[in-house]
């Protein structure tokens, strides 16, 4: 399935929630996730986000 | 009407007098959009403490402008502007008379105007004319009688403006006798019997008590008996809010995702269970008001829980609906499906958002209804956390959303952009989900909502993860956020509304169910019946807790000390007054 813009905006967007939350869910596991863990997890998850759309977004080799 | 393979001819073409009725109710709308919106962003950053530009004992005037600009003039305009469109499209005629359209447009938009001169009058010390009474308005905060007569103004405008499309139902059925009501006439016509019924409440407590009080007719106001006029009222505004969204969520967008509705049967039940069930529920906003009986909030909490069926059923019909679409359009899979939604469109990638952000809204509004649950919540940030996800998002996110489709037809132009559409309803979606997060997390802590200076001396708020700091950024980024989101929005219709003519500027084809009204009972489309059942549940909801306010809360216009209520104070003032009227209508007929 091509990654379109649109699809990739969607996709960050449904993350925001998740991260917010997983130290609420690791909470329950006893384990205290300081916040800059969560900017570091979303960071690294933007950047996994870019290099996919470079290799299957719009326009790229892999998607055509 | 269009059909799929459709006449070129948009809407604005086929009614251009209703075109014109409509994109002044959409103006007026999107105006207090982005007045409420601004004020909105100022409070945010002020009591999270980040930026203070104003004093803190303008907070209320700031507060009461977004709620009143918002949560009743934003709505409502966009509500009327849509349900004349719904009403001239489904049965394919013009309003019985143009004139009298603009008649209940400049009625409202007059109370509008008076409404909003009361509250931003709060800003002008010398002026002496205030409405600090936030968008709940009773007593005994006390507003300018501009503000009330404004807003009975409004109220009979509504009322008006229901009156037009009943009069198109008349019509259409004298030349169509027999045949089902068209989809979107029955949720017209169903969210306005919902609202008839509703509005008493609000009306008798303006007319007969806060307009007197406010000139000075009257000295007091029974407090506990104009809370609860009001949320007789204010919760089935709820729904009057939400029923054009799900309009949109049950006849629109399953055409955006490039399907039909999944059942019409399924959404005229789900209108009717509204109709039934939106106002016998509104005494759950007043679980720790004392003078109510326990036993009354406990009937009021299980007529709420039933409230959850229509709901449910609206989830499921959206995404059964959206399943089909994306599966019309090659999708596969359990969950791959999803992929092949057109997530480019604006129009249903924010409806989409909106429904989910509203799942969430449900969960925490059943936190809401529970009443001994509500306690831990009870005028904490939770409950703004809590209507910021419903009205705020399923409800304005879908009316934005729904505003890329709609706009276009009635100005005969393309929707100006796209990308900036979809960055819009992305980022409304970030946002909110960033301040009202943090807004349900800060109430869990019982931090209070409706203040400017949300601190206590000696008393710290703890959190069970995260800190306090965090969550006042965090409100103070979904904030800027939402703000920038509705700039955005505001932009691009604009320049919409500006853009060149275009033959075709959008398809506003609305395709069949897949299960149409011919296989349910006719007995749905019995308005008067489901009617007459709704009056029947609000008296009998109502009668004895009203009884019990006057009684024992000093007389209709107080004056005493409202002392706790009870089932017997209830039945014994029934029993006395039909007695009563019994016996004088006996001596009279004797």
């Amino acid at each position: 399935m091509k990654l379109t813009k649109a699809r990739a905006l969607v996709i960050i967007a449904f993350s925001v929630p998740i991260a917010i939350e997983l130290r609420t869910v690791a909470g329950f596991f006893n384990i205290d996730l300081p916040l800059i863990a969560i900017a570091v997890i979303e960071f690294l998850f933007l950047a996994l986000m870019f290099v996919l759309y470079g290799l299957y977004g719009e326009g790229s080799e892999s998607a055509s | 009407m269009a059909t799929a393979s459709g006449p070129a001819r948009t809407f604005v073409d086929r009614f251009p007098s209703e075109a014109g009725v409509i994109k002044a109710n959409l103006l007026v709308s999107f105006v207090a959009l982005g007045i409420g919106a601004f004020f909105g962003l100022v409070q945010a950053l002020h009591r999270t403490d980040i930026l203070r530009v104003i004093d803190s004992a303008d907070y209320y005037t700031m507060l009461t402008g977004h709620g009143v600009l918002l949560a009743i003039v934003f709505t409502i305009f966009f509500l009327t502007g849509f349900f004349h469109w719904a009403t001239a499209r489904s049965l394919d005629r013009p309003a019985v008379s143009t004139l009298y359209s603009w008649a209940w447009f400049g009625l409202m938009t007059t109370g509008t105007v008076l409404a909003t001169i009361a509250i931003l009058g709060g800003l002008v010390p010398n002026l002496g004319i205030s409405a600090d009474v936030l968008f709940t308005f009773y007593a005994p905060l006390q507003a300018h009688p501009i503000f009330y007569i404004g807003l009975a103004m409004f109220i009979v405008g509504t009322w008006l403006a229901g009156a037009d499309w009943f009069l198109s139902y008349r019509a259409w059925r004298s030349d169509n006798k027999g045949e089902r009501i068209p989809l979107q006439m029955f949720m017209v016509l169903t969210t306005m019997i919902m609202w008839y019924l509703a509005t008493l409440g609000v009306a008798v407590s303006v007319v007969f008590f806060l307009i007197p009080w406010s000139l000075g007719l009257i000295p007091s106001v029974n407090p506990l008996l104009t809370r609860t006029l009001f949320w007789y009222f204010g919760h089935p505004i709820v729904y009057f809010w939400l029923m054009p969204a799900y309009m949109m969520w049950y006849t629109i967008l399953p055409k955006l995702s490039g399907g039909r509705l999944f059942s019409d049967p399924l959404a005229r039940v789900v209108f009717l269970l509204f109709l039934l069930l939106s106002t016998p529920v509104g005494i759950h906003h007043q679980y720790l008001d004392p003078g109510i009986a326990e036993g009354f909030k406990f009937i009021a909490m299980t007529n709420t829980m039933f409230l959850l069926l229509p709901s449910l059923l609206t989830a499921f019909t959206a995404v059964a609906s959206m399943e089909h679409g994306a599966r019309q359009r090659g999708g596969e899979g359990y969950l791959r499906w999803l992929g092949a939604l057109p997530w480019r469109d604006p129009a249903f990638t924010g409806m989409a958002l909106a429904g989910i952000l509203f799942a969430a809204g449900g969960f925490s509004g059943m936190i809401n209804a529970g009443m001994n649950i509500n306690y831990l919540i009870h005028n904490t940030l939770w409950v703004p956390g809590h209507f910021h996800l419903t009205v705020g998002t399923a409800v304005a996110l879908t009316m934005m959303a729904g505003s890329y489709w709609l706009v276009p037809q009635l100005t005969g132009t393309k929707l100006y952009s796209r990308p900036i559409g979809l960055l819009q309803v992305i980022m409304w979606f970030v946002g909110m989900v960033f301040m009202s997060n943090a807004m349900h997390r800060a109430g869990l802590a019982g931090i209070p909502r409706r203040t400017a200076e949300p601190q206590y001396q000696n008393f710290e708020f703890l959190t069970p993860i995260g800190s306090i700091f965090e969550l006042r950024v965090q409100i103070a980024l979904g904030g800027t956020l939402l703000f920038l989101s509705v700039v955005l929005f505001l932009f691009n219709i604009l320049l919409t509304s500006l853009g060149e003519e275009s033959d075709r500027p959008v398809d506003e084809y609305l395709p069949e169910p897949l299960s149409g009204p011919e296989g349910s009972p006719r007995v749905l489309d019995n308005l008067g019946l489901w009617t007459g059942i709704a009056v029947v549940l609000v008296i009998l909801a109502y009668t004895l807790p009203l009884a019990g306010i006057i009684q024992n809360g000093g007389g209709l216009f107080g004056g005493g000390l409202p002392i706790p209520a009870t089932v017997s104070a209830g039945l014994d003032f029934v029993t006395t007054l039909v007695t009563t009227t019994v016996n004088t209508l006996l001596e009279v007929a004797a």
